[in-house]
């Protein structure tokens, strides 16, 4: 007996030795001058953006010999995890491409990343406007930069809708109209879900925040919309199933079981005809049509105006706080986001660049087309909302997706649905809030 | 007799085929899939293509990394090789231990050896991962396969217990008499009868090790030293603009051959065991 | 069978010999299971979320039992638990039957069965799941074929969990291998003694095999157990835990919370509790089957 004691107060003498010994971290000042080292670069993304960014590498090595880059990248599952352990561990990347919500969210939070600001001889922001950067500002320190900006909007199967000599809708009224004209033909003229995106809530709220002028979420984590704006987001959602414009989330389960909307063959074969995306990812969407057949469509309005609508960036560069070179890797930082020969290279791996530098070299090369660039341009056109980082959690995506669920099975009204979201809401936000 | 044994091998023929198709289907599937388009994937559930390019295998071999599938599959039998050995060998130990002896705190270590299985493997990761972080072994193999040596999977121990329970103690006893020591009688009496046993961890390692993705995600970071399970996920992207899924199947083929080879080389040992001549000799 | 509950050690061999053989275990348990339990016990009082380290003391494990989240994903994992065990034993059981019969090629049958194990749970599974499952699948146009109605087996909360369990039971070459283990240990002469005492097929497999494979049942009944207690993989790919959470098991939940939504505290103290749960479960086994005695 006496030895497990002995045993216990030891491992937890070590335990806490190790979970203590972590203020390690004071930042290393830049020096100002690019010394010969060795920078890790990390990224996630599908084969294209690893391609194009072992190019851009190639051409940085060319650029800077004596700053050696070493490439670590791999697929999206699990690389949120292994950035977090990465970042509490302080083993980060020098440079990282990082998702928006991930100033929030990660250990440390945006104290996790350099503030580049303390950088600004090596990072060029010119070629940017200052919503965009502002991105990646918290409390006056630049903690990210914007790659690219995205927000979601409407694509439409265009062969589907010829055939039943339906227009794309521009108002929320038609969009409710086209599901009964629709659904004479057995089929949908759109579909939202409760997935991990989470794109029946995303709709939801591009209503209430265009019939009410209020804010879902502010950038700084308050909660903008009252229980009744919920309530009335979910009312919203309701009539959609109502009406027939979209799957009840049932028949949706029933029907494609877990998968994505792209890998379903009711999208596949036109049955359900449209669908809310990122601009920077309907790619795949497009891909599992014939070409050309989807469509973009105009923001739905009341018919007054096309506010409400949201942006984001959909991917930013950081600066791991820990590193050891930071001039160095905000020069590699700069030469992403900046350089003309690298945004050649890169294209639109990684969206369409936020830098009018790099947009300007795409331009050139005429790369500047698709689907991507026709919902760029028509959120470009309208007055957005940047999408705050605490919507993009994936706490709160749950809790609104929950409720969604709740009323589409019935299982409780909209209004003591909104009740609850509210209060989950408010109680988590108290929570991580600082 | 022989009509009856006729009879019992014609339906063990006709249920076998049976369940084979169902157990069969998907790797069909698979390997058609590799061939399909992304709409024809999800579209249709027939496994046959509409037509036979080969050349996405060569591309899948290739991936987009400096290197070919065939350098990860080094990699990943250079985890896989020391586990087996350490596993093998820590496990057999152990279990040697529990099933043989009497020794101070037994029922607290056999307690300690069960209540290791319970925990879920996730909440491990963190610790270690700054256990391993601190000796400065991270984006090394050790992480992957240190815990092999010191019986880190349970269930192998316990598995072996349980065979060597079935082994008569008359043999340990008599091989004493014939002058045997402890370590002799494991290696001359003991191993040759569970050799079935240590054949399926075999296996449980290599197909586990070769399925394990989280864990090697978050301990590996340069792409030069990823396993395979790492290098086959590597042009997955949900959030991204769409990728070739066939390219992603075919990989996984490729992938899947070395798994279903070793299993069935290592099937063979089951026929032998103590049927042989344990209780006769 | 239980003659010599407290085996003593041969003589000559000293009480420490033990003790000297499950070393590289005894350093194995320190490192790889006290240090992380301990670790994960203290990361269990904390609270993350603010992105600093907050101690909270025991008030993470305190709210665990009045914890709605918790309780039901415990009661679904249950039930998942108890209506999987039983089945795969018997399935996995029969197969191994079928797989240790003597027949010409018998290598690749058993290399086919055990295919659904190695391939897991990836997309060709998803997808094969989709098709014999969704609303027009094979399976509910074979009940309409028998003049049955169909059933929502995605989006029906009642009968989500069996998509699971047929999943789990598809991939049962695990147990299937074990029980092939031990009916391959069966020496032949058993056999033929019992054909001389006049034992049929089915009075033979109940009087003679099962007891000597008792071991290997006992083996997978408790492993099995564990691992449809932690179950977290094929709810994940094949639901998402839903609908209405009527998959969402507690390994599921702790992954969330651990990983999607990085409560990293609430995550620690939830495994304590599945920790908790599992025990008991394997206690119990433990004491039905009365092998606490003679396992020690």
């Amino acid at each position: 007996m006496k030895k497990i004691v002995l045993t216990a107060a030891a491992l937890a003498a070590v335990t806490l030795s190790s979970c203590g010994n972590r203020n390690q971290d004071i930042s290393v000042k830049p020096d100002g001058s690019l010394d010969p080292c060795t920078l890790r670069f990390s990224w996630w993304g599908g084969d294209d953006r690893h391609e194009a960014a072992l190019r851009a590498l190639e051409l940085w090595s060319e650029r800077y010999p004596d700053i050696t880059v070493i490439p670590e990248y791999g697929g999206w599952d699990g690389w949120t995890e292994k950035t977090a352990a990465q970042l509490s561990g302080g083993t980060a990347p020098d440079l990282m491409q990082i998702n928006f919500d991930w100033l929030i969210s990660m250990p440390k939070g945006g104290d996790a990343f350099y503030d580049l600001y303390s950088i600004p001889e090596r990072i060029d922001i010119s070629g940017y406007d200052s919503e965009v950067l502002s991105f990646g500002e918290m409390e006056g320190a630049l903690r990210a930069v914007t790659i690219s900006v995205s927000g979601r909007t409407l694509f439409y199967n265009s062969e589907v809708y010829d055939s039943l000599g339906a227009e794309y809708p521009e108002t929320w009224d038609e969009l409710i109209a086209l599901g009964s004209s629709f659904s004479g033909k057995g089929a949908y003229p759109l579909d939202l879900d409760i997935q991990s995106g989470g794109t029946a809530w995303y709709l939801a709220v591009v209503y209430v925040q265009q019939t009410t002028g209020r804010q879902f979420m502010t950038m700084d984590g308050e909660l903008g919309f009252s229980a009744e704006d919920i309530k009335l987001a979910l009312d919203f959602y309701r009539r959609l199933e109502d009406e027939r414009v979209i799957r009840t989330i049932q028949s949706r389960t029933d029907e494609d079981g877990n998968a994505a909307l792209y890998q379903s063959p009711e999208f596949i074969d036109g049955t359900v005809a449209g669908v809310l995306e990122w601009g920077s990812s309907v790619g795949k969407y497009e891909m599992v049509l014939p070409e050309g057949v989807l469509e973009a469509g105009p923001l739905l309005t009341d018919g007054e105006s096309t506010d409400g609508w949201m942006i984001k960036p959909s991917l930013m560069y950081a600066v791991s706080a820990q590193t050891q070179y930071p001039d160095e890797a905000a020069q590699l930082l700069d030469f992403f986001i900046n350089d003309p020969d690298c945004a050649a290279i890169m294209g639109t791996t990684r969206g369409i660049p936020a830098s009018s530098y790099a947009q300007a070299a795409l331009e050139e090369k005429g790369l500047l087309t698709g689907l991507a660039m026709e919902s760029d341009e028509l959120l470009g056109g309208a007055d957005t909302i940047m999408v705050s980082p605490y919507m993009e959690l994936t706490r709160i995506k749950e809790y609104c997706n929950e409720a969604i669920e709740k009323v589409s099975y019935g299982q409780t009204d909209t209004g003591a649905a909104a009740e609850e979201l509210y209060n989950s809401i408010q109680g988590y936000l108290e929570k991580i809030r600082k | 007799m022989k009509a009856a044994g006729i009879i019992k091998k014609t339906a063990g023929y006709v249920l076998l085929s049976a369940a084979g198709i169902i157990m069969l289907y998907p790797m069909l599937w698979l390997v058609g899939a590799s061939f399909k388009s992304n709409d024809e994937i999800f579209s249709s559930a027939w496994f046959i293509p509409h037509d036979l390019e080969l050349s996405v295998y060569v591309r899948a071999w290739r991936t987009v990394t400096p290197y070919t599938m065939g350098h990860y599959f080094l990699n990943t039998f250079g985890i896989i090789i020391p586990r087996m050995v350490f596993s093998v060998f820590s496990s057999v130990l152990t279990a040697y231990g529990f099933a043989r002896f009497e020794f101070p705190l037994k029922r607290f270590f056999f307690s300690l050896l069960m209540c290791s299985m319970f925990m879920p493997a996730i909440v491990k990761i963190m610790p270690m991962y700054m256990l391993w972080g601190r000796r400065g072994l991270l984006d090394s193999y050790i992480p992957l396969t240190l815990p092999a040596l010191l019986a880190g999977e349970g269930s192998f121990v316990l598995m072996i217990i349980q065979f060597l329970r079935g082994v008569p103690k008359e043999f340990d006893e008599a091989a004493r008499i014939d002058g045997c020591n402890t370590i002799q009688v494991l290696f001359y009496i003991l191993i040759p009868c569970i050799k079935p046993v240590i054949a399926t961890i075999c296996i449980f390692t290599f197909l586990w090790t070769m399925n394990e993705f989280i864990e090697p995600l978050i301990m590996i970071s340069s792409v030069r030293k990823y396993p395979l399970s790492l290098i086959l996920r590597l042009s997955a992207d949900s959030t991204g603009d769409g990728y070739e899924q066939r390219k992603i199947i075919a990989m996984s083929v490729i992938g899947l051959i070395p798994s279903i080879a070793v299993f069935a080389a290592a099937q063979r040992k089951f026929v032998s065991g103590i049927t042989a001549g344990g209780l006769t000799g | 069978m239980k003659s010599n509950i407290k085996y003593t050690n041969p003589v000559g061999v000293s009480r420490y010999t033990g003790l000297l053989l499950i070393l590289p275990f005894i350093i194995g348990s320190l490192v790889l299971t006290m240090y992380p339990f301990a670790a994960s016990f203290i990361f269990g009082m904390t609270d993350s979320r603010s992105g600093e380290m907050v101690f909270t003391g025991l008030g993470n494990y305190r709210s665990l039992l009045s914890d709605p989240d918790f309780i039901d994903s415990a009661l679904v994992t249950l039930k998942y638990a108890a209506i999987l065990v039983p089945l795969k034993l018997a399935v996995s059981l029969f197969i191994a039957l079928l797989l240790s019969i003597e027949l010409r090629g018998i290598g690749v049958w058993r290399t086919i069965f055990y295919i659904p194990s190695i391939l897991g749970s990836g997309l060709a599974v998803m997808i094969m799941w989709q098709f014999l499952f969704t609303s027009g699948g094979l399976v509910n146009q074979l009940l309409v074929l028998c003049g049955l109605s169909p059933v929502s087996w995605y989006g029906d909360s009642r009968y989500s969990i069996y998509i699971i369990v047929l999943l789990r039971l598809w991939e049962s070459g695990s147990a299937m291998l074990i029980f092939l283990n031990a009916l391959k240990g069966i020496p032949r002469e058993y056999y033929e003694a019992a054909k001389v005492d006049g034992c049929g097929n089915i009075r033979g497999f109940f009087r003679i095999t099962l007891p000597l494979i008792r071991n290997a049942v006992f083996l997978n009944l408790v492993l099995q157990t564990i691992s449809a207690l932690q179950e977290f993989s094929a709810p994940y790919m094949l639901t998402g835990g839903g609908p209405m959470k009527s998959t969402y098991t507690v390994g599921m939940l702790i992954y969330n919370e651990m990983f999607r939504f990085g409560d990293t505290g609430y995550a620690n103290a939830v495994s304590w509790g599945l920790f908790v749960v599992i025990t008991a479960a394997v206690a119990v086994l433990f004491r039905l089957t009365g092998r606490l005695s003679e396992e020690i």
